[in-house]
């Protein structure tokens, strides 16, 4: 085991020519946590992940893992073990080949070699499948495979890059709690990618949020670090806000109409005025802001809490049972609110909502959050 | 299962049929000639697909037993065809296997390694495979008769000349190969060096047990070629007990006196070493070798 420091990490792939695909990456990933990279496809997560096992060299910066300097070590050194998001089987071979290839390779005594095999394909259930091809398994089996190949080589760090993604929606599930209970027998350090943020908050310790970086000359494409609650509560900017969180935050536009620091009134461009408990002193009267409200955080309007109402016109509704999606048009902009089951919605109709000054975030005009002085539940 | 047909498909199918019928007699017909006018008494090229009164004397020839002739006459076999055989199959095979060993590294640089000037040597490969070894031929005697005065093992009238030369051909099979390795999950080699392998382990290892059908098309590929060469091999060899079969059955024709029936049975026997190799290698040439092991 092992804590992973990265220190002003930059890759780029043809410096001076390409644009960066990491900028100015600084973590301090601790002994046993759960660490997942998210973000966009395109956002650099999978060559972070690259970066720390050695397949990719890095462009400047440092990465420790253990305390010692990686950056010249080859992969094989780094005390890393991955899950490649293709499997990456070796086809030729049979599972218990498979798993035993590196331990012969690095020449590990053949008694020791036969029990971590063992060991692996009891823990991961691939007893009964040791003598086959990974053609003949089935896409949880090559999964479950690829993991055991990393975890008989007992590494200090566990990378996974999107392991989930080629199994599908039950497996996917199952998988997860698997990976989730086996973090939690063996506490090793893991670091996993994902683009699927629902994904990180189940299983993330904490999470790393990254962006695409285009050419407007961000200082970095690390959006924010820390863990799963914080980056749903208190993100820093309208990225993560944006990101995380499922259905995605609703936006509306608007200026401050009276700045504070525990309660802050805003003017939407639809002519509401609304309620947020923020601290806006930083802002004054007359700025551009955003105000972010997440679909599960809107109420009734009989609620109490309904300190501030919003209304739109229905576009969509989606009865799932347990729960009722209306999608609404307000202002011009989508606005998703997440509602009681039994709740009628007849398309094009009008629609009141409530939506607490607690449930508020605002981010200014360029994306970044004004602290929020109250934390939302709904119930 | 069957698809249901409607009538005018099952006639278009049945003139397609007659179609490929009649195009695989055109294709065996030549074949079969030859191997009638091997048995033909006496040396004509026109006659019948079957033999009025068929002769093993051309074969006993080629195979290296004299024959005794209508007047009596012992006739020795005139020319060495079986040591020609033998020098063809060998030079065939060594050059197969040098080719194969030679276009695999070097189409494992070309398709995993990043260099300067990768894809214009590439290109220039190609460009110049495409002129036909004729033009070079010239240049051929050239450069091997000038090697024989430094280092006569290598040079002109010898078997590792002509080898030498064939390896010159392998742009071709290169860009076969390096086709081939592009469709290998680079993940597989990536993983196996997490797993300790040297990148020579990876290779050897990982990436040519999943190439071993492409290895063998292009093994065959180069067998033939090599088996079947002649203008290159016609001027570099020069004794008689050095020529290879492509070049030796000529000898069977000459102005003065065309010797096809012997020629023939030479020409039927010159086929037999690619057929006994396809047979050999298409044990190797079977697909689905890299399923299972990347996301299906």
């Amino acid at each position: 085991m092992a804590d992973v420091k990265i220190d002003h990490l930059v890759k780029n792939y043809n410096p001076g020519v390409a644009r960066d695909v990491l900028r100015d990456i600084n973590l301090d990933i601790k002994e046993g946590e759960f660490v997942v990279f998210v973000g966009p496809s395109g956002c650099g997560k999978s060559t972070l992940l690259r970066a720390i096992a050695g397949l990719d060299d890095i462009t400047s910066g440092d990465l420790y893992i253990g305390g010692k300097r990686m950056n010249d070590v080859p992969p094989v050194n780094r005390g890393v073990g991955m899950v490649f998001q293709s499997y990456a089987l070796y086809p030729h071979m049979t599972v218990r080949e498979n798993l035993a290839f590196g331990l012969k390779i690095k020449k590990v005594d053949k008694a020791i070699a036969k029990e971590r095999v063992a060991q692996a394909s009891a823990m991961l259930g691939l007893d009964s499948f040791l003598e086959r091809k990974p053609k003949a398994l089935s896409g949880g089996q090559r999964q479950r495979v690829a993991i055991g190949r990393a975890l008989v080589q007992h590494p200090d760090v566990f990378l996974l890059d999107e392991p989930l993604s080629n199994l599908d929606a039950a497996l996917r599930v199952k998988t997860r709690i698997e990976l989730a209970r086996m973090h939690q027998e063996r506490g090793s350090t893991t670091i996993y990618v994902t683009h699927d943020q629902v994904e990180a908050m189940t299983l993330a310790n904490k999470i790393v949020v990254l962006s695409p970086l285009t050419d407007d000359g961000a200082a970095s494409n690390l959006e924010q670090f820390g863990p799963p609650l914080d980056l749903y509560h208190a993100p820093a900017n309208r990225f993560v806000a944006g990101f995380i969180g499922s259905p995605k935050m609703n936006f509306l536009g608007g200026m401050i109409e009276e700045a504070g620091a525990q309660r802050t009134r805003i003017k939407l461009d639809t002519g509401v005025s609304l309620t947020a408990s923020v601290d806006s002193s930083r802002g004054r009267a007359g700025d551009k802001v955003e105000v972010g409200i997440r679909p599960e955080h809107t109420v009734l309007l009989d609620d109490p809490r309904a300190d501030n109402r919003i209304t739109g016109t229905v576009q969509v509704a989606e009865h799932l049972g347990a729960e009722t999606f209306v999608y609404l048009e307000v202002g011009g902009k989508d606005f998703t609110v997440k509602v009681r089951p039994e709740t009628p919605a007849v398309p094009q109709s009008q629609f009141d909502i409530g939506v607490p000054a607690d449930a508020c975030y605002l981010f200014d005009a360029k994306g970044q959050a004004f602290p929020r002085t109250a934390r939302f539940n709904r119930t | 299962m069957a698809m249901v047909e409607s009538k005018s498909v099952i006639y278009r199918k049945l003139a397609a049929h007659a179609f490929l019928w009649f195009f695989l007699a055109l294709i065996i017909f030549p074949l079969l000639m030859v191997i009638a006018i091997s048995f033909r008494t006496g040396n004509f090229a026109v006659g019948d697909i079957i033999p009025s009164n068929p002769t093993l004397d051309h074969w006993r020839l080629a195979l290296g037993m004299s024959i005794i002739d209508e007047a009596g006459r012992t006739i020795p076999p005139p020319f060495p065809v079986l040591l020609w055989l033998w020098n063809s199959v060998k030079v065939a095979v060594i050059s197969a296997i040098l080719i194969v060993a030679l276009s695999t590294t070097c189409a494992y640089a070309f398709a995993r390694l990043r260099f300067s000037g990768r894809s214009l040597l590439l290109k220039a490969m190609l460009i110049f495979q495409m002129f036909p070894a004729v033009l070079a031929l010239v240049a051929y005697y050239a450069l091997f008769s000038r090697i024989t005065e430094y280092f006569p093992p290598l040079g002109l009238n010898t078997h590792p000349g002509l080898i030498f030369a064939y390896l010159g051909g392998i742009a071709l099979h290169v860009w076969t190969i390096k086709g081939y390795f592009e469709t290998i999950d680079k993940s597989l080699e990536e993983s196996a060096m997490l797993d300790g392998a040297s990148p020579w382990q990876a290779f050897r290892l990982i990436l040519l047990p999943l190439s071993v059908p492409i290895l063998a098309v292009v093994f065959i590929l180069a067998f033939i070629t090599a088996i079947t060469e002649y203008p290159v091999a016609s001027i570099l060899l020069q004794d008689e007990a050095k020529l290879t079969l492509a070049v030796g059955s000529q000898y069977y024709l000459n102005p003065q006196e065309y010797k096809w029936g012997d020629f023939a049975a030479a020409a039927v026997m010159s086929g037999l070493p690619i057929t006994l190799v396809f047979l050999l290698a298409q044990r190797w040439l079977v697909g689905g070798l890299t399923a299972g092991g990347v996301k299906g």
